[in-house]
């Protein structure tokens, strides 16, 4: 099953997908919840923290930079740039963040 | 004659649902109140600054055509095209004598040469008198982009939300100046100034009106003039006028 959460900003996008996924996991599903927004974070309404949050975020963007050579597969993706989360949830940050300083 | 003041031009940016548009709005119609020209800039994507400025949510852009590719030079402006004359042209007018101009939605509305030519206006209208205010697309790709640059004041929204301190400490490397909003308590404040260190321009209570406002889809400041917001937000026109001086 492949949930895609949209809408306007603000209106509550990340906080469902966090509590969908969650619920998902409780209910036995083996959950993986991608944050595919620019300015990541599903991390907080998933509850793997701010730190955390930040640091996956910085870790998908360091691959962009060639920090980490692309992994062959879905799999190895996710063991290198996923975190655990609560109740079993895997997350990964999938989109590229901006570079902090422009030109 | 003294030299004349410095133009005062302002750019809101946030995490999405901070209150951009419901403050942007509202200092726009408050600096037109105390007699400033303003031009209001709604360069979200998801357009959100005409409710909050009072008017139809069916915004005025800038036609197709402005801007042409030019071989070996990219994307140009074409001649004539000078920005005060497409803002007189183009921009809608709001309550107060605001004038507006929208960037458009996405997806279809913002092909390359709308986006040149409004970026064109945002960074080289410069009539004298005039104050520009720039509500941005929510997050941090636009302001990475350099959108938020024409403005000399960069405000970052800051809720006091974990989401919001995470997405303003992305936002550091462009911001100037914060505003607090939707302050339940002294402890809102103080985790925000915490979280962020840049000069603090206003600290804006939560305000049930304003939701209220939304709701309804009314300007704030017409659905309710004399809330405890709308008169934080006049102490926030107040301190822009000062920092722009
Ligand atoms: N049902 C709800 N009741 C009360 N508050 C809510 C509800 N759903 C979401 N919120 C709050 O609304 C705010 C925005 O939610 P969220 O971050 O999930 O929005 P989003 O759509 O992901 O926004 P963005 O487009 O900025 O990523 C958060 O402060 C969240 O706690
Ligand atoms: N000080 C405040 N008190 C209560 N609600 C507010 C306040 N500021 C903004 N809001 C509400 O928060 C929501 C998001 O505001 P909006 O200005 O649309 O945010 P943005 O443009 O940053 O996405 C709206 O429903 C608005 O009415
Ligand atoms: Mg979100
Ligand atoms: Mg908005």
């Amino acid at each position: 099953m492949k949930i895609a959460v949209i809408g306007k900003g603000g209106s509550g996008k990340t906080t469902v997908a966090g509590v969908l996924a969650r619920c998902l996991a409780r209910a036995g599903r083996e959950v993986v919840a991608l944050d595919c927004d620019a300015n990541p974070n599903l991390g907080i309404s998933l509850g793997v923290g701010l730190d955390m949050t930040e640091q996956l975020a910085g870790i998908r963007q360091s691959l962009e930079d060639g920090g980490v050579e692309h992994a062959p597969t879905p799999e190895e993706l996710l063991s290198r740039f996923g975190a655990p989360a609560p109740d079993g949830v895997r997350l990964a940050v999938v989109t590229k963040i901006d570079q902090p300083n422009p030109g | 004659m003294g030299a004349a003041p410095a133009a005062l031009k302002v750019a809101f940016v946030d995490k999405g649902g901070a209150g951009k548009s419901a403050l942007a709005g509202t200092v726009c119609r408050q600096l037109a109140r105390r007699g400033h020209r303003v031009l209001a800039l709604d360069v979200d994507t998801m357009p959100g600054l005409a409710v909050s400025l009072g008017m139809p949510p069916e915004g005025a852009r800038l036609p197709a055509g402005l801007a042409e590719r030019v071989e070996g030079k990219g994307w140009q402006v074409v001649k004539g095209a000078r920005p005060a004359q497409l803002v007189d042209r183009y921009a809608a007018w709001a309550a107060d004598g605001v004038r507006v101009l929208e960037l458009g939605k996405l997806p279809g509305q913002v092909e390359p040469s709308v986006t040149v030519a409004f970026r064109h206006v945002m960074e080289r209208f410069r009539r004298p008198g005039w104050t520009l205010v720039a509500d941005l697309a929510a997050g941090t790709r636009q302001a990475m982009f350099g959108w938020a640059h024409f403005a000399r004041i960069i405000v970052v929204v800051a809720d006091p939300s974990a989401k919001s301190a995470l997405t303003t400490r992305r936002l550091l490397p462009v911001a100037t100046h914060l505003v607090a909003n939707k302050v339940g308590c002294a402890s809102d404040l103080e985790a925000i100034t915490a979280a962020v260190p840049l000069q603090l321009l206003g600290a804006i209570p939560y305000d049930e009106a304003l939701a209220e406002a939304e709701r309804r889809g009314l300007a704030p400041i017409d659905f309710a003039p004399d809330s405890p917001a709308m008169i934080a937000t006049e102490e926030l026109v107040s301190r822009l006028i000062r920092e722009a001086s």
